[in-house]
């Protein structure tokens, strides 16, 4: 493996390196490396069984008198712990599948990376993890387990995720009330171009029903620093609305508007409790897990 | 008010459509960008499209206008501004039309009078730095200190004579533009549209304009008919202008010998007799509001019946015709004058001979007798013409052409002469005969014999018609011009400057008079009707201004400044460019920012 750090290289030299699971266990590996503790952690202090020490996990959990008799790290789990259900959500409508330039990945190939180091990270804490990828309609549906055969799975429905067309997110988030009957993670990975109010009622459901909710709000940095030619009409990749502008004249405008909508979502998921993580394309895949590691802190 | 030096700049104006153009030019179909954020640029255009409407709409209008400015400065324009406390030097030329009609009366008072009395006032507000130039009737400018000005307008009377009011304002233009000051002309004038010639001026003309008679009658002319009398003759005189029917007389020596009544547009005849000798008279019409000319003079010359006898050779029909003349007492019996086809001692007035064989002869005979002039071939007729002789509608069929000389032809044919005289010989083209012309079977056969003998061939005396004031040139010099108040000496070679007064100048070699100076009122000088001030602006350029009401402080108004907008007009557009600027930067940077 490279010995750079994959979680902090420029997220389009990592899609240059080698298939999606490669791409992923180095993005986990390095970030992993980088924490003083793993990332997810149970809700009980049940003891359960021992797994070995991984860099980045709280010392706290060592087991020091196991390391003092036979020299080896190990890590005390909880019996909750394990019972973790994890599911990401991802979004693969058409407004997905657009990149404001051509170094920089597709919020879709991001996202697609992103959920992958996720559910790595995830299922190396043998927590059980699952898959929803949508669009206008639910398009893959990988449910939670724990197994090992898990990861391939995960890795494999993700590699095969298409761009679709408009965007479903209601659907998809009613889909995991139904699936995650015990108390879980719900990770969102999305560009949000969707009915913000509809959206947030589901997903304040889910923390009515005592899950964790993290959303990664991803776009492309030319969707927040608009540019273009000297005057364009912009077409919706989903609905084919338009507009005609001149950037030049809009630029400070839009601008203002796409932090006016960062924020809406950015203070109604605070109100919830839900983590909230907005990422850019040309961010560092770690960079982007931390930002989720530190709303799901908060979150406990 | 605003005039440019550069004119032709304004032609770029067009640009100023520069900007709407290219914002016209401009709306085409704007590319497809595909987008996924949309939602936000609809937000954002919702709160702002208004806005930037009107911010572009300020920018059109701030860079149509920077273009204006920057033409209309190219064009490099100025005004003239007031200064306070009086006004900056100036040189002021002053047309004073004293001509003939600024004698005319209107309100009881004379339009000299109102002129001069304006020309007073305007040099009572001029400075000592001021300049000033005198224009009198004779055209001429003469520059003049304020006190000499005065001088030259308490002298100041109506002249018979006219004054081209275009001509002196260009003469006036002239002596101004190497002046070194800002200058004006001022015309002070009854404004007569007969008294302006065409040509532009380059400094600014202000005429104020003295009101004229509504209507006025005058004697357009007068001429003796015929140029000499045989006792009885007539007097033709020409009623021009406008109002009603008048009076109309001809005076004799203080004697009034016919009396008639007359229109404007009428030509009447005025008979009279006198005893020979030279008469100088004048016509006279009822007087009006300009009496100048209501009056016109005449000389008339009044001779005796001429002796005259005729051969044989002349022909039977002019043998006949003088035979009728001496009956009725145009002409006596004598020897003075002799009509023939042969040359001999004496006048004589010679007609071809019938033999075409006797030409060479007779031309070598004139060439003896010191005659230029010789009968040539025979050629083709067409129609007489003189103004001596009258032929009425005859025609001349055959002619001899009359060649050699250059001075005294009398009649022409088809531009060729047809009668000549030299000295004591006139030299006839035609026989006077059916064959060779219709002349001796129509009326016009005995007034023209009579005038042909008692006027071309007896009479060697002269008149000349002149303007006051003209150079004329008379047929001799070395004579006298004898008239009242004072006789005038001519130079030998007989140019003379007429008087400024009209009469009748009789010229006098010895003891004989030999001929005489008509000086008569320019008919032009009667139509009072006034030019409008188009018709003037079109005739001296644009800078004119006509006015009756007119202060004093507008004919000081050329000097007070003329100052050059243009770096004004570059400081305006100056400041439209950092406001584009300012506008231009705030719709790129915070069109959105609030």
């Amino acid at each position: 493996m490279d010995a750079r750090r994959l979680d902090l290289l420029d997220p389009m030299e990592v899609a240059q390196l080698g298939d999606l699971e490669f791409q992923a266990r180095g993005v986990v590996e390095g970030f992993l490396a980088g924490s003083h503790r793993s990332p997810f952690r149970g809700f009980s202090v049940e003891f359960a069984e021992h797994r070995p020490y991984q860099p980045g996990d709280d010392l706290r959990y060592l087991d020091w008198k196991g390391y003092a008799r036979a020299d080896r790290a190990t890590i005390k789990q909880f019996e909750s712990e394990t019972n973790l259900r994890a599911m990401l959500l991802l979004d693969t409508s058409a407004s997905m599948a657009w990149s404001g330039a051509p170094h920089r990945l597709t919020k879709l190939a991001y996202a697609q990376r992103l959920a992958a180091a996720l559910g790595l990270v995830l299922l190396s804490q043998r927590d059980a993890t699952g898959l929803i990828a949508f669009d206008d309609a639910v398009r893959v549906l990988l449910p939670a387990r724990a197994r090992t055969r898990q990861r391939w799975a995960l890795l494999a429905a993700l590699s095969r995720l298409v761009p679709g067309h408009g965007t479903a997110a209601g659907q998809a988030l009613e889909r995991v009330t139904d699936l995650l009957r015990r108390r879980g993670l719900v990770v969102l990975i999305s560009d949000l171009l969707f009915d913000r109010t509809l959206a947030m009622r589901l997903l304040q459901y889910l923390r009515h029903r005592g899950h964790q909710v993290l959303v990664f709000h991803i776009m492309d940095p030319a969707e927040r620093d608009l540019g273009g030619p000297p005057e364009a009409r912009f077409e919706d990749l989903e609905s084919r609305r338009s507009v005609v502008v001149r950037p030049r004249e809009f630029r400070a405008a839009y601008g203002a508007a796409v932090e006016a909508a960062i924020g809406a979502w950015r203070s109604a998921c605070r109100r919830n409790g839900i983590g909230y993580a907005h990422v850019t394309t040309d961010m560092p895949f770690g960079v982007a897990l931390r930002h989720a590691l530190a709303r799901r802190t908060r979150l406990g | 008010m605003i005039s440019f030096l550069q004119p032709l700049a304004l032609l770029a104006l067009v640009a100023a459509a520069g900007p709407a153009l290219l914002h016209l030019f401009q709306r085409r179909v704007p590319p497809v960008v595909p987008f996924p954020a949309v939602q936000y640029l609809q937000d954002a255009a919702e709160r702002h499209s208004r806005r930037l409407r009107l911010r572009n709409l300020l920018l059109l209008i701030l860079r149509t206008a920077i273009l204006l400015l920057l033409v209309l400065a190219a064009a490099r324009p100025v005004a003239r501004v007031p200064v306070a406390g009086g006004h900056a030097p100036v040189a002021l030329a002053l047309v004073v039309d004293h001509s003939l009609s600024s004698g005319a009366v209107v309100g009881g008072a004379l339009v000299l009078d109102t002129l001069v009395a304006r020309a007073r006032r305007i040099l009572n507000a001029a400075s000592t730095d001021d300049r000033l130039w005198i224009v009198l009737a004779d055209g001429v400018p003469r520059r003049a200190s304020r006190p000499e000005a005065e001088r030259v307008l308490a002298d100041l009377l109506p002249v018979a004579g006219r004054l081209d009011l275009g001509e002196a304002v260009r003469a006036a233009a002239h002596v101004l533009q190497g002046d070194g000051l800002p200058g004006r002309v001022i015309v002070l004038s009854d404004n007569q549209a007969t008294a302006w010639s065409p040509g532009v001026v380059s400094v600014p003309v202000l005429v104020w304009e003295a009101t004229a008679p509504a209507v006025n009658r005058g004697l357009d002319s007068a001429r003796a008919i015929p140029g000499i009398w045989t006792g009885r003759g007539r007097v033709q005189a020409a009623v021009g202008g406008t109002g009603g029917a008048a009076a109309i007389r001809l005076d004799v020596a203080g004697s009034v010998r016919a009396r008639l009544l007359a229109s404007p547009g009428d030509v009447v005849e005025l008979e009279a007799t006198l005893p020979a000798g030279w008469y100088a008279a004048k016509v006279l019409l009822d007087g009006d509001e300009l009496r100048a000319d209501d009056e016109r003079h005449v000389v008339i010359r009044v001779m005796p019946p001429t002796p005259a006898q005729v051969h044989a050779g002349a022909g039977p029909f002019v043998s006949a015709g003088v035979d009728v003349l001496r009956e009725s007492g145009r002409l006596a019996a004598g020897t003075q004058v002799t009509l023939h086809d042969q040359l001999g001692s004496g006048t004589r007035i010679l007609l071809p001979p019938t033999d075409p064989a006797l030409i060479g002869t007779l031309n070598r005979e004139l060439q003896a007798r010191g005659v230029r002039w010789r009968f040539g071939a025979e050629i083709g007729g067409g129609v007489p013409a003189s103004s001596v002789l009258a032929f009425d509608d005859a025609s001349v069929a055959r002619r001899h052409r009359i060649e050699g000389g250059e001075e005294g032809v009398v009649a022409t044919v088809g531009g060729t002469p047809w009668i000549v005289r030299a000295g004591d010989v006139v030299l006839v083209g035609s026989r006077l005969e059916p064959d060779w012309t219709d002349l001796p079977t129509a009326a016009a056969f005995l007034p023209f014999l009579d005038a042909l003998i008692n006027q071309v061939a007896a009479a060697d005396a002269w008149v000349v018609e002149a303007w006051p004031g003209a150079r004329v040139q008379l047929p001799e010099g070395g004579v006298r011009l004898a008239g009242d108040p004072n006789a005038i000496a001519v130079s030998g070679d007989g140019v003379v400057t007429a008087p400024a007064a009209a009469g009748v100048w009789l010229a006098v070699r010895g003891a004989d008079t030999v001929g005489a100076l008509v000086v008569n009122a320019d008919a032009r000088e009667s139509p009072l009707t006034p030019a409008p001030a188009r018709a003037l602006r079109a005739a001296l350029g644009p800078d004119v201004r006509v006015s009756d009401q007119v202060s004093v402080a507008e004919v000081f108004a050329t000097g007070v400044a003329r100052a050059d907008l243009t770096v004004w007009l570059l400081g305006l557009a100056l400041l439209m460019v950092t406001i584009e600027f300012v506008v231009a930067a705030r719709v790129g940077r915070s069109t959105g920012g609030s």
